[in-house]
């Protein structure tokens, strides 16, 4: 009798299991991904974590694939992004940072043709309806299947696909951090929307000057399970610092190791984790190098993969 | 529903009750940890009985259920937590409150470069793909303020 009730709770469990990587919730996953890349708009979103919260305005023309993002409260910063370089204005400081986007930097984007290769790591199923912003939305949740990643819910606008909330939350299903749109309107903007406030004349600038590169003798003694290597990256940070970075990703989440000589160090290495809402950092030292490792994963996750860093002096 | 999901491993629920019960747990993740708990409880309760008439020549016993009712089950897991716990010796205490203390060891303030790092890793991270520009937003300033607390 037990044994049959135990056999039918199994079969349910695992239709259960069947429904959680149905077409239909990939399906929506798409439906996100495309609104993300092929909608113009214009919005006021909070980003909280911990107690805080920070407010920004978004806009975003996809015709010309230009995005603004402006933070309101706190430090003023503004962020423009456009196919092939994302510039950070700091106008307190009078200092414009510049990343370029090199062709190989697409690489760790997650394809449409990838999100399928999501369901390794994650449950994936489609949830209720509800309403974010006055606007009826189709729950997704990606639950992790082990506890080196977080998990996620999304909310996406039931008509156009757009993500307006995602809470990320841990193994116990906690709400670790979210980003939640306010106010969202849809279409409508123009490219004047989208360039940015200040003028920059006679600023500093940062230029990373990023370009993928090999980082000799450098390498994990273990990768961290489903998070396999994407890129490898030289580039600049602050005024000159030289930095190895190598980023580590399971299709979703990402982890980065970056990888710069102690030599002329004026702050003194602090061994340790430190956390900011979803992300982890981690720092130590591995010959003579400073290693930080920075990921919107777990914290166990960084140092994992921070203490599996050696370096073995290439062959001559 | 914490008494009724005990009840139908205990087999107390007829046939209907039963089966409401099972799409109720297939459809609610709370009801769902609980029925988890509840056999993680009853395992390790059977895991510490000895075998009755278990020798070194029988072949181990396969782990099947045993019909060990799911309440009594809790109450023995109470009376041994609160044994656990309960302040046998002057030193139980503060051993207790040092366990307690270090929650998050090695936790350092954000490095003082944190916005240059997180800069350089949102560019690169894939849920980009999501979020357009958002996760832009837990850079520079926030960091700014992390180190400056």
């Amino acid at each position: 009798m037990i044994a049959s009730r135990a056999a039918a709770a199994l079969l349910v469990f695992s239709a259960g299991l069947a429904q959680a990587q149905s077409p239909e919730a990939l399906g929506w996953l798409r439906k996100i991904h495309d609104a993300t890349q092929n909608l113009s708009y214009s919005g006021t979103f909070v980003y909280q974590h911990g107690g805080r919260s920070e407010t920004s305005r978004i806009t975003r023309d996809a015709r010309g694939d230009v995005e603004r993002l402006e933070v309101l409260d706190g430090v003023a910063r503004e962020i423009v992004r456009t196919r092939d370089t994302v510039k950070c204005y700091l106008p307190d400081s009078r200092v414009v940072k510049i990343d370029r986007r090199t062709a190989d930097r697409s690489f760790p984007a997650l394809l449409p043709e990838r999100i399928g290769a999501l369901v390794r790591h994650y449950d994936i199923e489609l949830g209720g309806m509800e309403r974010v912003a006055g606007i009826d939305c189709q729950t997704v949740v990606l639950r992790p299947k082990d506890n080196l990643r977080y998990g996620y819910r999304l909310y996406a606008d039931a008509k156009s696909g757009m993500l307006l909330k995602a809470v990320t939350f841990d193994e116990k299903g906690s709400e670790v951090e979210r980003f939640m749109f306010t106010q969202l309107a849809i279409g409508g903007v123009t490219p004047e929307q989208v360039k940015s406030r200040h003028k920059a004349r006679a600023w500093r600038v940062e230029d990373t000057e990023a370009a993928p590169a090999r980082l000799a003798g450098w390498s994990l003694s273990a990768e961290l399970p489903g998070f396999h290597k994407v890129i490898e990256l030289k580039r600049r940070m602050g005024q000159s610092r030289p930095v190895g970075q190598v980023v580590y990703s399971d299709g979703l989440a990402a982890v980065s190791v970056f990888i710069e000589p102690m030599q002329g160090d004026a702050e003194p290495l602090q061994a340790g984790t430190a956390s900011l809402g979803a992300i982890h950092i981690y720092t130590r030292e591995a010959a003579n190098h400073r290693v930080t490792v920075v990921g919107e994963t777990p914290a166990a996750s960084v140092q994992r993969i921070g203490n599996a860093v050696e370096y073995h002096r290439p062959p001559q | 529903m914490n008494e009724r999901i005990s009840a139908l491993m205990d087999g107390e629920l007829d046939d209907r009750a039963a089966g409401e019960l099972i799409q109720r747990l297939a459809a609610e993740r709370e009801a769902l940890d609980t029925w988890r708990l509840y056999h993680l409880i009853s395992d390790a309760i059977r895991e510490n009985q000895p075998l009755p008439g278990r020798s070194f020549a029988a072949p181990p016993r396969a782990r099947r259920w045993v019909a060990l009712p799911i309440a009594a089950s809790l109450a023995a897991v109470s009376l041994v937590g609160w044994l656990a716990f309960a302040p046998q010796q002057e030193p139980a205490q503060p051993a207790l409150a040092q366990a307690v203390a270090p929650a998050r060891p090695g936790a350092v303030p954000l490095p003082s470069a944190a916005d240059d790092y997180l800069l350089a890793h949102q560019g690169v991270s894939p849920r980009f793909s999501f979020h357009g520009m958002a996760p832009y937003i837990r850079s520079v300033s926030d960091a700014a303020q992390g180190t400056r607390r």
